[in-house]
């Protein structure tokens, strides 16, 4: 697909459709605030699709969306060929989420809470015993799992969250913001692993993120969305020709297709 | 000390508890000004003045006889300060997260332990000061018409300084109950947990009992001495400040009030130095021994609770012995129990059976209520597993009934060998209020499913006041049209009970198949979409 689509552009590639995730023009409004307007983008099979936007664009909500937490007032969600409201509970067990805050139950040990995620998902023991502390150990968190998780840092708690969400081999994943508050070693073994997961097992990957660097080294495909709706989606390399700023980052791309290229008064003014 | 700085940290304080007690805030509003508690405290003050005037006005007793009337009602006033401070105290401050139980912003704001102290406590003190405007409003016109002006001024500042003595207690407790949370940094097991839990309840029951309005009035009303018992108790000092001077020995009023104002300095001074010492700013680190990462609780499983369900009953149980803000909840039942025993020669074996069954269903009926909303924010992590509304109804409902049908049965049982029942009669008093808490935590259910509320406060109520209100009256009356027919019937010798136990199990059917309908249609409407 083209960058820039009209708002409300529908992505459907059948009735029933391998892609793990299809957002067909939703819409969401809180009272008085509209939260989404006609949103579509598609996340297909092995491809790490990234989700941006200014604060408040409706990131969150549309991954709340995808998850069911929310309903959308129109529009279809889709989870592998089904609409998420057919069967919420399957559907979710398709699905590893990572929040944007993740609340966790802090008067539970790190073990206990991953235990308690891994009955959730009717995880066999054996295969928890295996999983479990593999990821505490990639993640540099083994020797903290039986500690409260009330005790554990920002950054102890998100990979926490991230285990969490990856223990159950979910086919598709809805990452918000996963790389917050990460130390710069755990946050390359998350990048490469998605990347792993995505490429080598088909996993298809949602992922926010206001780091465009980050989004630029690893999402195949960005969806920029600005005050609640699609302003663009393509590949970095499509968006950035369609910007007119072929050689430039992702940042200058995201700045000029959100209207907010020139900082410079903003900047003077804050430097005063 | 620094008294612009306790101003100004004393009013933030009040306007977060204002604040966070409504879902909306305007802050421009009256409703989240601390001025609103000073118009509360005049209005109140005006209206009780006004009718118990009218009052005075329309019966025309002469003040002489109006005088015993004043001689019993204005020494008592500081010590309905104190109780109104401390139990208030203890249900709502004491039960704040440990995110916010200590504003842990102070921590790093340049202020003394004893500025802080004297701020927070001057803001509990405002902040339940209507209790005491009540009846200071209500006893004026008393005093006015039977000459006794002054000492309602006396009353009046020694209630001031009795609200300041309950807040400083508080404030101690505070202190205390955040050290058992960490004192067991580093240690492993779960032992260590449970220890800390029992310390908690231990505390918050032992200040309970030391400040308990019905056991202070019970020991002046029964001890031989009661000027020494007066004389070696400081609680009581403003209650004999007040009485020496109605009695026409100001002087020995004015020594006792002294001793009073002297005893409220002391208690700040000790509560600023259990602050410093004690005050631990963030949870420390407590390890458990190791997990064997296994699908378990096996006995909840034998429940017939399926997996999901079995581990959200865990995780439930644990967050009561674990989470600080919820111990409290735990306390209730056994002080009222408590009460009952030590009133219970008096109640009466019908009496005693009520108690009980009230005390199971009503601790049924609180824990049910704030099950959801205990969830708060990680309700988003339940709704994005893979569980369906009846999966989290069934555990929850367990969650609850596990706890209030244990305690219903002990203490059935307990009351039982008190009172010399048969053991047929402990039988049916156990399964009459297990019936009665089960009945109770579905009705409970019921409005946590609709009116929970999951907002991150320093003051978690849970569920909205309102709705808490609707769930408390209705369950009684639902628990009293169960328990007093069930009670009735087991007095009563075989065959002529008939009646009433054909109303009791009426009603615990009826209760309960309306109670577990009107659950399931909430569970199920409540999942369909996150409430925040």
């Amino acid at each position: 697909m083209s960058a820039l689509p009209s708002s409300g552009a529908v992505l459907r590639t059948g009735p029933v459709s391998p892609n793990p995730l299809e957002v067909d023009r939703i819409s969401k409004s809180f009272g008085s605030v509209r939260a989404l307007t006609d949103v579509s983008f598609a996340v297909p099979p092995g491809q790490i699709v990234g989700l941006l936007g200014p604060n408040g664009a409706g990131k969150s909500t549309t991954m709340k969306a995808v998850l069911g937490l929310i309903r959308p007032d129109a529009g279809m969600i889709r989870v592998f060929g089904r609409d998420v409201r057919e069967d919420p509970v399957s559907t979710k067990r398709q699905i590893g989420y990572v929040p944007e805050s993740p609340s966790l139950y802090e008067f539970l040990t790190g073990a206990e809470y991953l235990d308690f995620v891994a009955d959730m998902y009717s995880i066999p023991p054996d295969v928890r015993r295996e999983r479990i502390p593999q990821f505490l150990a990639g993640l540099e968190l083994a020797g903290h799992e039986n500690s409260l998780i009330s005790g554990y840092s920002q950054g102890m708690k998100q990979k926490v969250a991230l285990i969490a969400g990856l223990l159950h081999h979910p086919r598709l994943l809805v990452l918000d913001e996963p790389l917050n508050g990460l130390d710069p070693r755990s946050a390359r073994v998350v990048k490469d692993l998605l990347r792993n997961l995505a490429t080598s097992e088909g996993v298809g990957v949602l992922f926010s993120t206001h780091v465009l660097e980050i989004a630029q080294a690893i999402c195949d495909r960005v969806v920029i969305l600005s005050q609640g709706s699609v302003l663009a989606m393509d590949t970095v390399a499509a968006l950035r020709a369609h910007a007119g700023l072929g050689g430039s980052g992702l940042e200058d791309v995201f700045l000029a297709l959100t209207g907010t290229g020139d900082l410079s008064d903003v900047v003077a003014a804050l430097s005063r | 000390m620094d008294l612009h700085r306790v101003r100004r940290l004393g009013g933030v304080l009040v306007a977060s508890q204002l604040r966070s007690g409504r879902s909306t805030s305007d802050p421009k509003s009256l409703f989240g000004n601390p001025r609103l508690i000073g118009v509360v405290d005049v209005v109140v003050f005006l209206l009780t003045f006004g009718l118990a005037d009218l009052a005075v006005q329309s019966v025309g007793v002469p003040p002489a006889e109006l005088l015993p009337l004043v001689r019993d009602l204005l020494p008592f006033l500081p010590l309905v300060a104190v109780a109104a401070v401390l139990v208030a105290g203890v249900m709502f401050e004491l039960t704040a997260t440990s995110k916010f139980s200590g504003s842990d912003s102070a921590n790093w704001l340049p202020l003394t332990p004893r500025e802080y102290v004297a701020a927070s406590s001057a803001a509990v003190a405002y902040t339940y000061s209507p209790a005491i405007a009540l009846f200071l409003g209500a006893t004026l016109p008393l005093a006015v018409a039977t000459g006794t002006f002054y000492p309602w001024v006396g009353a009046l500042v020694l209630s001031v300084a009795s609200l300041f003595e309950g807040a400083f207690v508080v404030e101690m407790v505070r202190s205390l109950t955040q050290r058992m949370s960490a004192v067991n940094a580093g240690r492993r097991g779960q032992v260590t947990l449970l220890l800390r839990a029992a310390l908690i309840v231990v505390i918050i029951v032992a200040f309970q009992f030391a400040f308990n309005p019905v056991l202070l009035f019970g020991l002046l009303q029964h001890a031989a001495t009661i000027d020494l018992v007066t004389a070696i108790v400081p609680l009581l000092w403003s209650t004999q400040a007040l009485t020496d001077w109605l009695a026409g020995a100001p002087l020995l009023g004015l020594l006792f009030a002294v001793g009073q104002i002297a005893f409220v300095a002391f208690l700040l001074v000790a509560a600023a130095w259990l602050r410093s010492r004690f005050w631990v700013v963030t949870a420390s680190e407590v390890r458990l021994s190791a997990l064997r990462y296994a699908s378990g609780h096996p006995m909840l499983r034998s429940l017939g609770l399926s997996e999901s369900e079995a581990a959200l009953v865990s995780k439930d149980l644990r967050g009561y012995l674990r989470r600080r803000e919820l111990l409290p909840m735990l306390v209730i039942p056994i002080v009222l129990i408590v009460i009952g025993l030590v009133e219970g020669g008096s109640i009466g074996g019908l009496g005693a059976i009520l108690w009980i069954g009230w005390v199971a269903g009503f601790f049924a009926l609180l824990l049910a209520t704030t099950s959801v909303g205990q969830e708060r924010r990680s309700l988003q992590s339940l709704y994005a597993f893979p569980i369906s509304s009846r999966t989290l109804l069934r555990a929850k409902a367990t969650g609850v009934l596990l706890p209030s049908i244990v305690g219903a049965v002990a203490t059935s049982v307990a009351i039982g060998l008190l009172f010399g029942f048969p053991a047929l009669a402990v039988l049916a008093i156990a399964l009459l209020n297990s019936a009665a808490a089960s009945v109770l935590c579905f009705w409970g259910l019921v409005f946590a499913a609709r009116y929970s509320d999951f907002q991150d406060r320093p003051r978690p109520q849970y569920l909205r006041p309102l709705a808490m209100l609707e769930a408390t009256g209705s369950g009684m009356v639902l628990l009293f049209a169960i328990v007093i027919p069930g009670g009735l019937a087991i007095l009563h010798p075989v065959g002529e009970n008939l009646v009433w136990m054909v109303w009791t199990v009426a009603a615990i059917l009826l209760g309960g198949a309306a109670s577990v309908h009107w659950a399931r249609s909430g569970f199920d409407r409540m999942l369909r979409e996150l409430p925040f």
